[in-house]
């Protein structure tokens, strides 16, 4: 990762790189009903409140303060400037490479690895979000240290913290889907990965994702160092989707357990937190992340994008070192 | 062939009905046809005349005495209610559910625990019926109110918006494709059949959707109409004057309710509120009176401590007993919560960095809310009602909302919830205290020392220490959230 911009280097950034006019249309349409923060010393969003009538006003603002950080609120408000009379708010998913439970770099922040992993599963996401639930209009945002997908599909704004924690747990595969199906007194055994459809479908997909990208440094609360073991022996099943063996080896039991710590490390893979919070602010798409030095950008196909050559602006490439 | 306004009352047919029925005026004469209905009821007991309703309004009643007892009475006999089930009662049923409707949107508030206790019959009154309804008059029926409920072919999840908020139903229990909810077996066959390899798609659909998921949506939006009802109704009456009837059947629900309500929960001792017991309260608790950080604050004072609070005072054993209580039936005017609940909860407030109430004066009314009585500076008898007493949060909802809170210890690994932490670990202390007792030859004195040593308990939730004050939050604030990537 890059070192944090100076400045002068957010100075230039400002100045010469970035333009108002960039900012994604979603922000730019309703923009007076957000409210706006931001830092200015690197310590944190403390200059709240804040809102701007026109491109003009916020384009004047960050040329003339260039700001170490910049966010606008994800809620739509009648009084942005006192958050009050909240209208809606996008949903919210918020994907840090930093923070995913299951990494295969062991990077002690962000790297290359990482980011591509923290794509993957953002794609994974965006697949259940269209898929599975229908929802349209949904933004891909390189954050800088990672992805936020912004939902602002009319038919979920205006939904309550409630619904949207059910909708974050379909979505990571944190819920274990039952196996035991009956009609009329009988049951029946159905294993997720029988169920080609539906959440366990999405269950199963995470799932997989998760047992193969295990590395022995994951701590799982539940499941033995031998079990651990046998699981990293068999997973190859899983490449060739041969659950019944895969299952089989390690044994029914076991398997349950396994299914079980890993629902709960699913729901790690997004920031819950975000997502629950209707007032949330988040970093405004064009800004500079200072930290990184690297720009927040929304992010058109998500397949092709690589960070550090399309979210690198100028003046790192021009540091003398 | 049953009616579907057997199970839905707010169908066109059930409207039908009360527009044919008409006149308020006669909800109190006897009713002949009625009473021929319900003696000829399948089982139904006749032992006691006091069992038989003899016009409308005895029957509305009869409904809700129904459910009480099914619900708290050990000696519940469902023969005292066959008639109920009985599908000749229909148009009879309808007018009552109606008068019932009426008279709790008139008297109560739509978050008041009478309207919670309507809805919930509402819905445990269809799911007997159906169980008394042959399968294929089940099915048949159940497919007939769907299609009404649901207009277009297709429901999209985001219909049930309301019902997966209440948590009535969750969104991975469902099997959706393209946002919509897939009931219909034709339309499951045509989405999926390609994929199903090595079994019976049918079977599959039978399995995985048939009538069981169909009825829980069926049930729950009728629970939701009722809400909605009884909330249209709540409303109107502010505006045009109530039928002196209605009023008067409110009284009565009024007066079955809190007596049944006494009788059940006093029985088991549920009622009577107890001294708090700071050594009993889990590890979330204890750091949330130690005052929280600006990121997790408001949550942990108004939505975890407040609950929490209130509930440990008043009525620890709410999950056990299923009842819907509020808080005057333990608290009738209100000292304790005035004197001992929100002292302990306005301390904790301030004792946050920043001091809760400084920044956000306006959390003082989102915590009378939250204890049942409205968006007000105080809780007033008057306006209890206007909101509903919470329940503390689950262990799980902690974990996302206030994750350095969560600090689990031993007996966290037996429950679910803050306040059952705290009945089990009470249970436990005082048990410990027993036995020291009984060990004990000077049997005053140690019951001296142990009053002494709760007070020093109360005192020490009041008073920490400085030193063990703890700094819990290292990420963003909820409410005033932002994003430091
Ligand atoms: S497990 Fe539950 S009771 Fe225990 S600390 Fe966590 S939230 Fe509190
Ligand atoms: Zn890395």
């Amino acid at each position: 990762m890059n070192e944090p911009a100076t400045l002068q280097e957010r100075r230039r950034y400002y100045r010469e790189e970035w333009n108002v006019k960039k900012l994604p249309d979603f922000i730019k349409e309703g923009m007076e009903q957000r409210e706006f923060g931001f830092d200015h010393l690197g310590k944190g969003p403390n200059d709240r409140y804040r809102i701007f009538r026109s491109l003009e006003y916020l384009k004047r603002f960050m040329r003339y303060k260039s700001p170490f950080a910049a966010y606008c609120s994800v809620a739509f408000y009648d009084k942005p400037f006192k958050r009050a009379d909240w209208i809606k708010s996008e949903l919210i998913f918020d994907v840090d490479a930093k923070d995913i439970p299951i990494r295969t770099c062991m990077c002690d922040n962000v790297c290359e690895v990482c980011l591509g992993e923290a794509k993957e599963i953002v794609s994974g996401l965006i697949d259940t979000l269209k898929g599975d639930l229908g929802l349209k209009d949904i933004h891909v945002i390189y954050s800088g240290r990672g992805y936020h997908l912004r939902v602002l599909d009319e038919t979920v704004m205006k939904m309550d913290s409630d619904i949207r924690a059910q909708i974050l747990k379909y979505l990571v595969g944190s819920e274990v889907p039952r196996s035991e199906y009956g009609t009329e007194g009988e049951k029946y055994q159905l294993e997720h990965f029988s169920i080609p459809f539906g959440y366990p479908k999405v269950f199963t997909q995470r799932f997989k994702y998760a047992v193969l990208h295990l590395t022995p440094n994951i701590e799982m609360e539940n499941i033995s160092p031998a079990l651990f073991k046998k699981v990293l022996k068999n997973r190859t099943y899983l490449l060739t989707d041969e659950w019944g063996l895969f299952r089989k080896n390690i044994g029914p039991i076991n398997y349950k357990k396994l299914v079980k710590e890993i629902g709960a490390l699913n729901m790690g893979l997004v920031d819950a937190k975000v997502s629950i919070d209707l007032k949330r602010i988040l970093r405004l798409p064009t800004s500079l992340h200072s930290k990184v030095s690297m720009k927040c950008m929304e992010v058109q196909n998500i397949e092709k994008f690589d960070p550090f050559k399309e979210a690198v602006p100028k003046f790192v490439y021009e540091r003398d070192d | 062939m049953v009616s579907v306004a057997f199970l839905n009352p707010l169908s066109d047919k059930a409207e039908q009905i009360v527009r044919d029925i008409g006149d308020l005026s006669k909800i109190y004469d006897k009713n002949s046809d009625l009473i021929h209905a319900v003696d000829t009821s399948k089982s139904q007991s006749m032992s006691d005349n006091q069992n038989i309703p003899e016009n409308y309004v005895e029957l509305a009643i009869k409904r809700m005495e129904w459910y009480i007892k099914k619900k708290n009475d050990k000696n519940y006999n469902y023969k005292d209610y066959a008639f109920l089930f009985n599908r000749e009662i229909t148009r009879f049923d309808v007018v009552a559910f109606f008068i019932l409707a009426q008279a709790i949107g008139i008297k109560f508030n739509s978050n008041s625990r009478e309207s919670k206790l309507f809805v919930d019959l509402q819905g445990n009154i269809i799911e007997e019926r159906l169980e008394e309804l042959s399968i294929s008059e089940r099915r048949d029926v159940c497919q007939k109110i769907l299609d009404e409920l649901i207009l277009q072919d297709n429901v999209k999840w985001t219909f049930l918006e309301e019902i997966l908020s209440s948590k009535k139903i969750s969104l991975h229990e469902l099997i959706l494709d393209k946002g919509e909810i897939i009931l219909d077996k034709e339309d499951f066959l045509e989405r999926f059949s390609d994929k199903i390899s090595h079994r019976n798609p049918e079977r599959m659909y039978e399995l995985l959707i048939g009538d069981p998921v169909k009825e829980l949506i069926m049930i729950k939006m009728i629970m939701q109409k009722t809400e909605d009802y009884v909330k249209k109704v709540n409303e109107m009456s502010q505006k045009v004057e109530p039928h002196p009837y209605l009023l008067e059947v409110g009284e009565k629900i009024s007066k079955i309710l809190s007596e049944n309500i006494k009788y059940y929960t006093t029985s088991h001792g549920g009622m009577k509120g107890f001294k708090l017991n700071s050594e009993a309260f889990p590890p979330c608790i204890k750091l949330t009176l130690n005052g929280v950080e600006s990121g997790n604050r408001n949550d942990a004072i108004v939505l975890l401590l407040t609950s929490f609070l209130s509930y440990a005072r008043l009525y620890p054993s709410i999950f056990r007993d299923n009842v819907s209580v509020k808080i005057s039936d333990v608290d009738p005017e209100l000292k304790i919560t005035q004197n001992e609940i929100l002292p302990l909860i306005y301390d904790a407030a301030q004792r946050c960095n920043p001091p809760l109430f400084d920044d956000d004066p306006q959390e003082k009314l989102n915590i009378t809310a939250k204890l049942g009585f409205g968006v007000h500076e105080l809780p007033e008898i008057k306006n209890e009602g206007e909101s509903k007493w919470y329940t503390p949060m689950s262990c799980d909802k902690i974990k996302i909302h206030l994750p350095a809170l969560c600090k689990p210890d031993k007996t966290c690994k037996k429950i679910g919830n803050p306040l059952s932490y705290y009945k089990s670990k009470s249970w436990q202390l005082n048990k410990q205290g027993d036995n020291k007792e009984k060990s004990s030859k000077d049997k005053d004195k140690n019951n001296v020392d142990k009053s002494k040593s709760d007070q020093d308990n109360v005192n020490k939730v009041i008073n920490p220490s400085p030193d063990k004050s703890v700094k819990n939050t290292k990420e963003a604030d909820t409410l005033n959230g932002s994003d430091f990537n």
